[in-house]
């Protein structure tokens, strides 16, 4: 069998075996060593799974897994972000739309305090989604709103997504940091527009706050409030600085940032032993479920690669196709958005992104933009039915009123954005490329 | 007849193996035809660099290119594959060690006691320090974090100089984000081949070996199931390979140094430059103590240095 | 179902929350260690062994504690389809497609155990100037590994029973 045709067999067969609902790292796994055997077991091919376990001890950055879990548990358990969450509510609440406008910015700065979205999803569906249904805001829209927020967390760093692709496509985190930022505040803004002009046009989305419970929050309590704004700001600070100024490494910024967030935590008395378990025990299983669903993408990673793929798909885009370098691009990202639908992000990006960086390489795109092409991708696939982490989430968490089919109805106007967004970006790199060029002359 | 098919895993990462491997593949499978075909893979792409022996000793991977140091052999001459501290100066040298004075007969044996065939031995590049800060001095050294050799490593320790394990192809990020402040790995053109001397700024002209010993190697059952003309032509090919790596760094050395302008070239005075020498004798005799094998291997530097230093003009200047 | 399966079911189920509350502690061991690195860098000498070290720690902590987060429910499924069916109809299929897993876990077992015993035979170090033993945490993942496999043999027994509409407690992941 030609090799192109055991690739196939082995992506299809994937999808096909992930349908039953078995643990993906499993039948990500299952499916590599099985080829693997069939087609070198006579030459040791069992090995090769275990092999890549001393790959992934070799990826240094990978530490910053479970820190940045960590940090983000311990912000959304210890409750540090409720004075955030207030102090958003005041300032904002007398404004059409204003709740869920602070409730964007409280996810950009949760956002810059870890690096996966799953503390700003906790956040978002425990703290700020019952209070805005309370207030009558659209079901539909606030849902959206958490959701696509809070998947900001993977674009503004830290984001462990782009420590992953570092490693993948072999750039320097610094640059990947810095070209994430601009495009994740344009994309807050974007958001910021599209709520304003929904309750513009249509007020009963977003009512603003009763003027008499506002009258209740005192003025030096107000400005008081704003004071909470500093506490994300210097733990962000803490944590980059010395990053930037290269005093500390990338995994050791991770352990500091995780260290300030319980530190902080400690010292507003937030921090007991029963969060710190709660915390701890959380952080291990989502790190487990990353680490593994990345090795098993690592042996299947390995036999795409014993078998040619890279070749297999230069040849169908560049020869077979025919297609011009922006059209290969487009191409690219049609397809990531397809497999996200299905497949799990980070399995997607340890097989598929080796495949496709190589491609982009030579077609001379710029690997740190496309970084942050590829994570907007991410975040989209992150929201997008039937996967997606944040649609589990949310179906976790949000309170019973909600309902499935509103989660899914409430991403739709929020991935318009996201394309748009995605859009932007490509046609003006600059968005990206920017504050690295200023940072690292 | 069906074409015979290996995998071959070369430690190089694709930008420098485009030079060190592909070529001397790419001529082999031409010749070979249907016959055989050999599929080469870059650092890390089957399995990561310091898993390569065990990979090829167990047929996984049927050959592999790489110096003993990286992989990580399990034999009594792993401590001189990579940069023996200045046992060799030119790049003639390392052939002239193998073929005539006695090292191809000691790897043969040793790495046919783990199963491994020893294809050949050839000359790379010379080992020099290519930093983010100048190097002027010993002192200099201290506290130089720095991507090395482990033998490299554990001798330049006693300088002050903190040597730092990355995987190959993440050097160069290493070095944008400060993680390591250089390299004590290659010579002028591999650094303008990969790309370090874009985010380095100094190059030591003072170097701690002149030329680097690498391999190839195969699985021995699959070495001993090849056709006695195949066998011929891959030796052949391999040789090639060495061969067109000693012109194409050689060439480099000298344009790179005189005409680019990514490197600023320092150098520590020769009698400063004298302890390190020196310390490197004594590195020698910590290392033949270790063992027979070792011994032996020592004294064939030993001699060989000896000798062409006798000779003078034009072998050795000093 | 009869005794000894159960026990057998108890037993394992018991022995990977112990291994994984231990591994989950780890990660301040993990954190210290990188800490201490940086700290030593910054204020007297570098140390040698502190890299190595952490990444021995990070591959014990997913390693030991995969069971423990596979009984916590954390591997994601693609429930497109699973999420509709009833808990008989998941039961029933997740006992063939485990095999899944112990096939993958199996094989990484397989591949482990033969380069345990490379690292054990030849004395493996790992590159760098502290040169650890590799046969410690190649032998811890193994071990890991070998929990996983058991873990989704607990798995298979608890939906056979399910199957067979047995009904056995689940296990409290939260206790102490
Ligand atoms: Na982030
Ligand atoms: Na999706």
């Amino acid at each position: 069998m030609p090799y192109e045709m055991i690739a196939a067999l082995m992506f299809g067969s994937m999808l096909a075996v992930m349908l039953t609902g078995q643990r993906m790292f499993g039948v990500i796994g299952f499916v590599a060593v099985v080829a693997a055997v069939w087609l070198w077991g006579d030459r040791g091919g069992h090995d090769l799974a275990f092999a890549q376990t001393i790959k992934l001890m070799n990826w240094f950055p990978l530490m910053t897994l479970p820190m940045f879990i960590f940090m983000g548990y311990v912000l959304s358990e210890s409750k540090l972000a409720d004075d955030l969450y207030r102090m958003f509510h005041v300032w904002f609440g007398p404004v059409p739309g204003g709740l869920a406008i602070g409730t964007i910015l409280l996810m950009v700065l949760i956002s810059a305090m870890n690096g996966l979205s799953v503390a700003g999803m906790a956040i978002g569906a425990t703290i700020a989604l019952p209070e805005l249904l309370k207030r009558n805001y659209d079901k539909l829209m606030v849902t959206g709103v958490i959701q696509a927020g809070s998947s900001l967390g993977i674009l503004v760093p830290p984001s462990v997504v782009l420590v992953l692709y570092a490693m993948i496509a072999r750039q320097p985190v610094t640059h990947l940091w810095a070209a994430g930022l601009v495009p994740g505040l344009m994309l807050a803004v974007l958001f910021i527009l599209y709520i304003w002009l929904r309750c513009r046009m249509n007020p009963a989305l977003g009512p603003a706050i009763d003027p008499e419970e506002l009258a209740q929050v005192t003025t030096r309590e107000k400005y008081m409030l704003l004071l909470s704004g500093l506490m994300p700001l210097a733990i962000f600070a803490v944590m980059m600085v010395p990053f930037v100024l290269g005093y500390t490494r990338l995994v050791e910024s991770a352990v500091v940032g995780a260290i300030s967030a319980l530190a902080v935590s400690v010292a507003k008395g937030r921090m007991t032993w029963a969060i710190l378990e709660t915390c701890t025990k959380k952080t291990l299983a989502i790190s487990c479920m990353f680490l593994w669903i990345i090795l098993a993408a690592l042996a299947f990673g390995a036999v795409f690669d014993g078998l040619r793929a890279v070749d297999f798909v230069r040849q169908l885009f560049m020869d077979n196709l025919g297609l011009g370098r922006w059209e290969i691009l487009i191409l690219m990202q049609v397809s990531f958005l397809l497999m996200g639908m299905f497949l799990d992000d980070t399995a997607m990006l340890v097989i598929v992104a080796p495949l496709y960086v190589p491609i982009v390489q030579m077609l001379e795109f710029n690997l740190i933009w496309y970084g942050v092409l590829y994570t907007i991708t991410c975040q989209i696939a992150y929201m997008t039915p039937p996967f997606g982490y944040n649609l589990f989430l949310m179906r976790a968490m949000a309170p019973n009123e909600v309902t499935l089919t509103e989660i899914y109805r409430s991403i739709i106007p929020f991935v318009g954005v996201m394309i748009i967004g995605l859009g932007l970006v490509m046609a003006f790199p600059q968005i990206a490329l920017w504050l690295p060029s200023v940072l690292f002359p | 007849q069906s074409t015979i098919r290996w995998r071959l895993q070369t430690y190089a990462g694709a930008s420098l193996g485009a030079q060190v491997a592909k070529p001397a593949i790419d001529m082999f499978n031409a010749i070979a035809g249907d016959e055989m075909q050999i599929d080469l893979f870059y650092a890390d792409q089957l399995v990561p660099t310091g898993e390569l022996f065990q990979a090829m000793q167990r047929g996984t991977i049927d050959a592999v290119q790489s110096d003993d140091d990286s992989m990580a052999s399990p034999t009594e001459v792993t401590v001189f594959g990579g940069y023996f501290p200045f046992a060799s100066r030119y790049s003639l040298d390392v052939p002239a060690l193998f073929n005539n004075w006695g090292l191809n007969e000691i790897w043969g044996e040793e790495y046919a006691k783990v199963g491994v065939k020893h294809i050949s031995a050839g000359s790379w590049d010379p080992c020099h320090f290519i930093t983010s800060t100048p190097i002027t001095s010993l002192a200099d050294l201290q506290g130089k974090r720095v991507f090395t050799f482990p033998t490299a490593g554990r001798f330049l320790s006693q300088f002050g100089v903190v040597p730092v394990t990355v995987p190959w192809e993440d050097v160069e990020i290493a070095l944008q984000t400060r993680e390591i402040d250089g390299v004590a790995w290659c010579g002028i053109t591999e650094a303008h081949e990969v790309g370090w001397a874009d985010v380095t700024s100094h190059f030591l002209t003072n170097n701690i070996s002149g030329a680097w010993i690498g391999h190839f190697f195969s699985n021995m059952e699959r070495w001993n199931e090849l056709p006695p003309h195949l066998q011929v032509l891959m030796t052949t090919c391999f040789e090639q390979s060495h061969y067109y790596r000693q012109h194409w760094y050689w060439a480099g050395e000298a344009r790179l140094r005189t005409e680019s302008k990514k490197l600023e070239l320092t150098s520590i005075p020769d009698a400063e430059w004298a302890t390190v020498e020196t310390a490197a004798r004594a590195f020698w005799e910590e290392i033949a103590a270790e063992s027979e094998t070792k011994a032996k291997v020592v004294d064939i530097f030993r001699n060989y240095n000896a000798a062409m230093d006798q000779a003078g003009r034009p072998y050795r200047y000093s | 179902m009869p005794r000894f399966v159960m026990t057998y079911l108890h037993m394992v189920e018991a022995l990977n929350y112990r291994v994984g509350r231990l591994a989950m502690w780890s990660l301040f061991a993990l954190m210290g260690v990188l800490a201490w690195g940086a700290i030593a860098r910054a204020g007297f000498s570098p140390q040698i062994w502190t890299d190595e070290m952490a990444q021995f720690l990070l591959m014990g902590y997913f390693m030991l504690g995969g069971a423990y987060s596979l009984q916590m429910g954390s591997a994601v499924r693609m429930d497109l389809l699973y999420d509709r069916w009833s808990d008989k109809t998941k039961a029933a299929v997740d006992c063939i497609t485990i095999f899944t897993l112990i096939v993958y876990l199996g094989v990484l077992l397989w591949g482990g155990i033969e380069s345990t015993q490379f690292a054990l035979e030849y004395g493996e170090r790992r590159r760098g100037l502290w040169q650890p033993y590799m046969a410690p945490i190649k032998i811890i993942m193994c071990i890991g590994i070998l929990l996983m496999i058991l873990q989704c043999s607990a798995f298979l027994i608890r939906d056979i029973a399910t199957v067979r509409g047995i009904k056995i407690a689940e296990r409290d992941t939260n206790a102490l």
